[in-house]
């Protein structure tokens, strides 16, 4: 997995959403939340006031991330982008978490500038996520 | 409901032409048509052209229980709010610069209001109660020596909440200060008069009661005269209060949508009371939604709702099978939540997730049960894909 650093185009005008954006609002990917379990992390992050709030948890295997699911509130492209991050975030690293950037998610789906906030959410999620695993490497650590 | 078209639930944003109006006015088109210049009486064409406005300006009378000389016609309900306020205000500067108006009022309202401020006009902005129905204390405590207009609505377009018109036009009546009314939601849905309204300027539109857009009309009180100055100068139409050609066609189809709107508003108001009751109902089952608006003091084909745990703008594009609009700021033509349900205290958060529906004449049964099911079935799907979904 590699980080998008660059600005990303300025997407769509609002109300308008490309193809990507339909699939997965209309048919999410890995929707939910993992119980708690030793080898599962999550992060959160937004609330509803703001306009976006996501949840990520993900079970770890062989210190990558297993399979990755996702609560999601926010307009169609908040629950699109989590969708499709759900699945892009399957085989990652920790490094690959702390190195991820919203950046891509707005140029995969087009989010229109006025959304850009929401993706920043979004990172902040992943990145919450990366903490929760850096807590998790903690405690698992021999005294 | 048109083939492929979602299905219409967006009546007070604007109506369908009735095809009797279509009619009555395609009559006007056409070299054989009324295509004379109404000011044009010196000749048959102009003359036939004038008759037929003035036809129109008795049935638009009529509807609101005025006399036929006191309408002015003009673009829309927008363009007579604006000559109503600005042209009241301006011409009685001199005897006071205090104005009183609503928080919920309508954007040509609020708008005008604040082109006053600019002038040097002070405005009393008057909040709801959590009904939307401003109380008419609330408007005798605001009133002062200078005060020199009061405006308010009738209808709320958002919540269709009815104000105690009546009782405030009463107030101003006995204090000698010119009271207007936007009354663009009213006709078709509820009986005016504006004599036994005590209302001074009332401002109306074709387009919300299935006549055309681009033609409107402002009531203005003549007995006593009203002073008003106007916006548009010109050939001195419209008593010198607007001037430009009459649009002959679109003043015809306003006249024939008031005639029938008052015609069957009994019987229009009984069949959607019970279309939107059963839309309620079947909402209100999926728990966790607010009607927005007094429950009691609202017209009958107009559903306000904000649903929790859902955002505005999913819940619409999930909706597009239906034709509705959303307090949601990203998919409307503003940048904020509905200003009408914040003035209401309703948080962002539940005015971004409100849908209004509004129903209308051509709306049926089956039409109410398909978009009961299709908002079932999604205000469910997206609150499952919510944090904290059970």
């Amino acid at each position: 997995m590699q980080a998008v650093t660059h600005r990303p185009a300025r997407g769509r005008t609002q109300g308008t959403y490309g193809a990507l954006v339909l699939e997965h609002f209309e048919h999410p990917r890995n929707a939910g939340r993992y119980r708690p379990q030793a080898d599962v992390i999550e992060g959160a992050a937004g609330r509803p006031a703001q306009g976006a709030a996501f949840v990520l948890s993900a079970r770890i295997e062989d210190e990558r991330l297993g399979a990755v699911r996702f609560e999601a509130y926010g307009c169609p492209h908040c629950i699109a982008a989590a969708s499709w991050l759900s699945e892009r975030l399957r085989g990652a690293t920790r490094a690959d978490l702390d190195a991820w950037r919203w950046t891509e998610a707005a140029d995969r789906l087009e989010v229109p500038a006025e959304k850009w906030g929401r993706m920043l959410v979004l990172e902040d999620a992943v990145h919450e996520l990366a903490r929760a695993w850096e807590r998790l490497g903690e405690a698992a650590a021999p005294e | 409901m048109s083939a492929g078209l979602p299905i219409y639930l967006d009546h007070a944003a604007t109506t369908p032409v009735d095809p009797r109006v279509a009619q009555a006015m395609i009559e006007c088109l056409g070299p054989d048509g009324a295509h004379g210049n109404a000011s044009s009486v010196g000749h048959e064409h102009g003359r036939r052209a004038r008759a037929l406005v003035e036809r129109a300006r008795a049935q638009v009378a009529a509807a609101i229980g005025a006399r036929p000389e006191c309408i002015i016609w003009t673009s829309g309900a927008t363009e007579s709010d604006n000559l109503a306020i600005l042209g009241v205000a301006r011409f009685n500067a001199d005897r006071g610069r205090h104005v009183i108006s609503a928080r919920s009022e309508h954007k040509a309202v609020i708008e005008a209001f604040k082109q006053l401020e600019k002038e040097g006009f002070q405005v009393s902005w008057l909040k709801p109660g959590s009904n939307g129905i401003v109380d008419p204390e609330q408007v005798e405590a605001a009133l002062r020596p200078d005060t020199q207009l009061v405006s308010l609505m009738h209808v709320n377009n958002e919540t269709g909440v009815i104000q105690d018109v009546a009782a405030v036009g009463a107030l101003c009546r006995a204090r000698g200060v010119a009271f207007h009314v936007d009354a663009a939601q009213s006709v078709g849905k509820l009986p005016l008069d504006v004599q036994a309204m005590s209302v001074d300027l009332l401002a109306l539109t074709a387009h919300k009661a299935y006549g055309p857009k681009g033609i409107g009309a402002l009531y203005v009180r003549r007995d006593p005269p009203l002073g008003l100055r106007p916006l548009i100068y010109g050939g001195g139409q419209e008593l010198g209060l607007r001037s430009g050609t009459l649009a002959t066609h679109q003043i015809v189809g306003m006249g024939a949508a008031f005639e029938l709107a008052e015609l069957e508003r009994e019987a229009d108001v009984e069949r959607l009371t019970r279309l939107r009751e059963r839309l309620w109902q079947g909402i209100c089952a999926l728990g966790g939604v607010e009607l927005n608006g007094d429950p009691q003091r609202r017209v009958a084909g107009l559903l306000n709702v904000s649903f929790h745990g859902v955002e505005g703008e999913s819940l619409q594009f999930a909706l597009r099978e239906l034709a509705v609009s959303t307090g949601s700021a990203c998919s409307s033509a503003t940048d904020e939540a509905s200003y009408v349900l914040r003035a209401l205290g309703r948080s962002d958060e539940l005015a971004q997730s409100s849908l209004r529906f509004s129903l209308g004449r051509y709306t049926t049964q089956e039409e109410i049960e398909r978009a009961i099911e299709v908002v079932r079935r999604e205000v469910a799907r997206l609150r499952a894909l919510a944090p904290g979904a059970p």
